[in-house]
């Protein structure tokens, strides 16, 4: 584990620190009844509406595994390629808290439901526009209880307790410590994301508490040992994750750099102040004093069905659950379906990652095998127009207005240079306002040809090149950016129904004078 | 009256077992079997310092009363210990008499919860279906631990 | 009436030769005369019970009657019951009523029995003599037995309160726990049968010093769904009745897989009935030499040796075998048992139920607080001594010590049972029942060590185990011996210990026989 990182080390602007980071992700999983009880899951129930005897820790009570959270357990451990324990065990960790009614947790450290796997995930840089392939490593997967709500009342000095979430199912997913800042850290949990509501096993809702993640973050200086780590608990956005992270490496490295030591400790996230803040008393660390569940026997999986024994009781035979069953429920993942627009398609790795993020990638395939559209163009148009104009709706492609051969006469018209890229944003709402209409009527009626008269563009161009002297000046200078900006200006003028790029070389032309 | 006559008979019961001619060998044995321990051949026993006391205290939200309690828990780790009697190299732990069963699995449906009023019943603050707690994470206030001072004396003393 | 038997009592209930509610009319005054004993800490709503008795009453009339129709039937306070509070001993759970019941008991009222109370017991089930319950102790009633007349006044008309026995305080004997209250309760006739629950021995030591049958079964025969835990990887519910047979009715009513509990075991279960004619020379048995333990009375000794043989004349094949960790037992136990301890009572916090005293300025003062008040001293040090093997640094040294020690003392019973033994015979008990003065000179938990040595083997392995009176002692006392077999083998076990009681004929305690009747006491 303190091996090196497989990938290049991030090293920081600022001096000469390396950052280590190792995330702890809980995901909800996503099944009607909780992992250990039958009461429901829903999100945003009446309170304590969803509690049952069980899971408010009255005496007496035992857990009774449901079989869905195993499932799902191991068909996310065979989509993040881990080794599944064909026998596996659950134990309490201790502590006391007020939304842990029982004052334990019931999870499983010695004998995980997983071990190992690996992710292929695409790192995003949030500056830049820089894209790439990355892999992590992860240590295992577990299924483990989750813990109810308190909403903190600092007024009254009291917290009201709602015990719904708890002891709904959840699986930890811990990874190696092999990301080197919030940008990677936050990449691979969108990724994981991905994969997880593609499965059905999450769904993936981090505003509404379904995926969580707890960071572990330290310092060092290249060479050395990993520094002492702290850990940043329960980010619930990945806006918040980048941020925690951020914001922790250059904490640590202050101290550090000022002679000071790092605590090992627990800490949380303001997103309002952007700073953590150290959560529990500063005191010795915690012991959880793991101790088997007595009350759960070992879980058992097997590969097929036929390998179940004849020994087993005839009512207990149905429940099994078998490895090739659940593999019979896989999808196909994020990442076959980038490959596959890459290498069937051309489609470059970004616009493969946001085709598929957005569920468009069936789409996107459709309009190039069955209707011949060109993939360069297929992919712009819908990457760029349609995405957008079916998220203002809140609408997927299936139950788009816009019919699929009416999206590939689009593309076609766009990729003959017939209307601008613009212009397809306007085309597609008017389409759907005069339904009654083709193509290419709507086209005429809202005037929407592209713009071939380049003497109007020269107009427009000489135009705004008269009112923005001062973006030309910062040019000269050096400020490259400004090409942009005075491309967009000309567009602007222009409504939009021009060539974007002939009008990007007609400025950047112009600039030369 | 009654209880003469219960006394008697327990007593002719006895006396009737006593006289019993014994034709066969007992597989009984007459004399007890245990053997004694040695205990200075155990591993040391660890020491319950202030430290220790203040640990389990702050994990069990369960205070050592008096000096009895501190007693009591040295004992218990003295008579603990005596299992280092034995040599278990090799012998795996047993968690559940059922190892050699698995786990049952029950369908995923909601058929339990929905009983607000009922898991409500027996607490004693609630407020608009919320159970009511005091704010977490404050750690206890340190307590004079006088009354524990002369157990722990000793221990230091003996160390 | 004397003291009927379930399977006489069915009996005449079917024939009309008496009434359901004749029966638990009986019951019941035995339980206000004997209130002095202190058995019972609830008894059921007398409305409730006349509506279940009436429908008993019918089951009977319309020829429906089930196997435990209109039997009085007490539960230990550790079973949850929705009509009545369950404290389990402990002023932590003094007012909590559960909202549900405990499988023993569904099932048991599901076959018609009918439930009159829950019985007096040591807090949690910390506790081999019932004497460390918030509710005070509970007296054998065997006391009206053995103690000279004298020593037990009767309160006369004089006095307000309905008219009861006494027993001079501090000379009585106790009934053993920490199911002692349902021991006295079967023991005394004020029901047939009563449910304990089986830890380290809590069903079979206060049965054997009451005079009664216990058995503890195998682990996971039996649903501890609502059986609020000690050690639930050892906890039994543990049937008491008068009878081998009484018992073998009572476990055929209960005994099988419980989805509410992921400990049973799913094979269907198959009831049995006691076989009278067996051949005796197809038995093995076993009598292992370690259980002569330190403290093993004379009398007990000479009840083992007896009993072997007259097993042995009878035409068994008798063996003494080795067990050669039983010695350990005791103390692998007291690690185990504090270890769940400390878990098992980490949910005491007040919040959703149980005991809320003392500040409410964080959290920790307030579990810290209602924790100090709910729990007794017994159960205080149990969890501080649990947590200190669970901590990190100690979790090999004693957590996993003492369970690879359990593997070893369960091996121990799979070897003497492959090697041809089909039951092993041993004593329970060190004595007869003690008395109060004796027993309390030592604290809980020393009397535990003391006493649970010969009854631990069979819950650190899992195995059934049932003990059976079979004479008394020269103070007139019970005298009991234990019988202990294989996983599942409860049909075998318990037409072995059929056996035995038959040859024993032992004396049951009668009150009636004693004059607790009205005209005895207006005299």
């Amino acid at each position: 584990m303190r091996a090196v990182v497989l990938l290049s080390l991030f090293i920081h602007a600022r001096s000469e620190w390396q950052s280590v980071i190792g995330l702890e992700i809980h995901a909800q999983i996503q099944s009607r009844s909780k992992l250990f009880s039958r009461a429901g899951t829903s999100y945003g129930a009446s309170t304590n509406s969803q509690v049952s005897h069980f899971d408010a820790a009255l005496p007496g009570t035992l857990p009774v595994l449901n079989r869905r959270c195993v499932e799902a357990g191991v068909l996310t451990a065979l989509a993040l390629g881990c080794d599944i324990n064909m026998v596996s065990k659950f134990d309490r960790k201790h502590y006391f808290y007020a939304d842990l009614p029982a004052g334990y947790q019931i999870t499983q450290q010695r004998q995980p439901l997983a071990v190992n796997g690996q992710v292929t995930y695409v790192y995003q840089c949030s500056r830049t526009s820089r894209v790439e392939r990355r892999s992590a490593r992860l240590i295992q997967l577990q299924l483990e209880q989750d813990s109810g709500k308190s909403l903190h009342d600092s007024e009254q000095r009291l917290s009201l307790i709602d015990l719904n979430r708890a002891g709904v199912g959840l699986m930890e997913i811990v990874t190696a410590p092999d990301f080197c800042g919030g940008d990677d850290a936050a990449s691979f949990v969108r990724d994981l994301r991905d994969v997880l509501v593609s499965i059905g096993t999450c769904d993936g809702k981090m505003a509404e508490g379904s995926l969580r993640v707890d960071a572990n973050i330290s310092v060092n200086r290249p060479g050395e040992e990993f520094g002492v780590r702290t850990e940043v608990k329960n980010l619930n956005s990945v806006k918040s994750m980048r941020a925690a992270i951020n914001y922790e490496i250059e904490r640590q490295i202050q101290i550090l750099d000022t002679g000071g030591t790092v605590v090992n400790e627990t800490r949380s996230f303001d997103l309002d102040t952007g700073e953590t803040v150290a959560m529990r008393d500063k005191e010795k660390v915690l012991d959880y004093r793991f101790m088997p569940e007595p009350n759960l026997p070992p879980l058992v999986l097997y590969s097929q069905r036929e390998s179940v024994p004849l020994s087993l009781p005839s009512s207990q035979r149905p429940n099994v659950v078998v490895l090739e069953e659940v593999q019979g429920q896989m999808k196909e993942l994020p990442e076959d379906r980038r490959k596959r627009l890459e290498t069937r398609y051309g489609v470059s790795l970004i616009n493969s990652v946001i085709l598929v993020r957005a569920e468009l990638d069936e789409l996107f395939e459709t309009l190039v095998t069955s209707h011949g559209c060109d993939p360069g163009s297929a992919s712009h148009v819908v990457r760029n127009n349609y995405n957008a104009f079916l998220d203002e709706r809140k609408l997927t492609w299936r139950d788009s207005p816009i019919e699929t051969s009416v999206l590939a006469e689009i593309v076609r018209l766009y990729h003959e240079g017939k209307v601008s890229g613009s212009a397809v944003s306007v085309l597609l709402s008017e389409k759907t306002l005069d339904g009654q209409l083709s193509v290419s009527e709507v086209i005429e009626r809202h005037n929407l040809w592209m713009l071939r008269d380049t003497s109007v563009i020269e107009a427009a161009v000489t135009d705004v090149f008269s009112r923005n002297p001062k973006m030309i000046k910062a040019y000269k200078k050096g400020k490259v950016n400004q090409l942009d900006v005075l491309a967009a200006k000309v567009m602007k003028k222009l409504e939009g129904k021009a060539d974007s790029r002939l009008v990007l070389t007609m400025v950047s032309e112009r600039l030369k004078d | 009256m009654q209880h003469l006559s219960q006394k008697c008979l327990g007593v002719c019961w006895t006396f009737a077992r006593l006289r019993a001619v014994r034709q066969l060998s007992s597989k009984v044995p007459p004399k007890p079997t245990w053997e004694k321990v040695d205990f200075d051949a155990l591993p040391k026993v660890p020491e319950v310092d202030l430290a220790l006391v203040e640990q389990l205290e702050r994990i069990s939200l369960v205070e050592f009363n008096n000096e009895t309690g501190l007693e009591w828990l040295r004992s218990s780790v003295k008579s603990a210990n005596r299992l280092h009697v034995v040599d278990t190299e090799g012998v795996e732990p047993l968690d559940n008499v059922l190892e050699d069963r698995e786990l049952w699995l029950c369908e995923d449906q909601v058929t339990e919860g929905n009983c607000t009023e009922q898991v409500l019943l027996n607490a004693l603050k609630t407020e608009e279906q919320y159970f009511v707690a005091p704010p977490g994470n404050v750690p206890l206030k340190k307590r004079d631990k006088q009354h524990l001072k002369l157990g722990l004396q000793e221990d230091e003393d003996s160390s | 009436m004397g003291s009927l038997t379930i399977k006489q009592a069915i009996h005449q209930m079917r024939k009309g030769l008496l009434s359901v509610e004749e029966l638990c009319k009986k019951c019941q005054d035995i339980l206000k005369k004997t209130r002095v004993l202190n058995m019972y800490v609830n008894e059921t709503d007398p409305e409730q019970l006349s509506k279940n008795l009436q429908a008993s009453s019918q089951a009977y009339a319309q020829e429906a009657a089930k196997c435990l129709e209109g039997i009085p039937v007490s539960f230990k306070d550790a079973f949850c019951t929705s009509d009545m509070p369950t404290t389990c001993g402990s002023k932590m759970l003094l007012n909590y009523t559960p909202p549900y019941d405990a499988t023993m008991v569904t099932r048991t009222q599901e076959n018609g029995a009918i439930v009159i109370g829950k019985t007096n017991m040591d807090e949690f089930a910390m506790g081999s003599g019932s004497l460390d319950g918030c509710h005070g102790p509970v007296m054998n009633p065997w006391n009206f037995a053995v103690l000279p007349a004298a020593d037990r006044h009767v309160q006369g008309a004089n006095n307000v309160s309905e008219d009861t026995l006494s027993v001079e305080p501090g000379d009585w004997f106790i009934s053993g726990g920490s199911s002692g209250g349902s021991a006295a309760a079967v023991a005394s006739g004020s029901c047939l049968a009563s449910f304990g629950s089986d830890t380290g021995g809590s069903t079979r030591l206060p049965a054997s010093f009451c005079g009664v049958v216990g058995l503890k079964p195998t682990y996971g025969l039996l649903s501890r769904h609502g059986l609020i835990p000690l050690v639930n990887s050892m906890d039994a519910p543990g049937i008491i009745t008068k009878t081998v047979e009484d018992c073998s009715i009572v476990l055929n009513a209960v005994a099988g897989h419980d989805v509410m509990d992921s400990t049973t075991v799913v094979e269907s279960y198959k009831p049995f009935e006691i076989q009278e004619d067996i051949d005796l020379s197809k038995l093995h048995i076993g009598i292992p030499k370690e259980y002569h333990g330190p403290g093993l009375s004379g009398e007990v000794l000479r009840l083992w040796q007896d009993t072997a043989d007259n097993l042995e004349k009878a035409g068994a094949r008798v063996t003494q075998v080795s067990m050669p960790h039983t010695q350990l037992c005791i103390t692998c136990y007291h690690v185990l048992c504090c270890c769940e301890v400390a878990s098992n009572m980490a949910r005491y916090d007040g919040i959703e139920f149980g005991l809320r005293e003392g500040s409410e300025e964080s959290t920790e003062e307030l579990y810290a607080a209602s924790r100090h008040q709910g729990f007794n001293d017994v159960v205080r040090s149990r969890i501080l001594a649990g947590n200190f093997f669970l901590l990190k640094r100690n979790y090999e040294k004693f957590f996993l010590k003492a369970q690879r020690v359990r593997r070893l003392i369960s091996n121990d019973f799979k070897n003497v049972f492959r090697s041809g033994v089909d039951v092993l015979l041993t004593p329970i008990s060190l004595t007869d029942a003690p008395r109060y003065r004796w027993f309390a000179n030592q604290d809980n938990h020393t009397r535990c060590e003391e006493q649970d040595v010969l009854s631990t083997p069979a819950n650190m392995a899992g195995v059934p185990a049932i003990s059976i009176p079979l004479s008394l002692s020269s103070q007139g006392l019970p005298l009991s011996l234990q019988l202990i077999g294989p996983h599942f083998s409860e049909s075998s076990l318990l037409t072995v210990a059929g056996w035995l009681e038959r040859e024993a004929q032992f004396p049951y305690l009668n009150l009636d026989a004693l004059g607790l009747n009205e005209e005895a006491l207006r005299r």
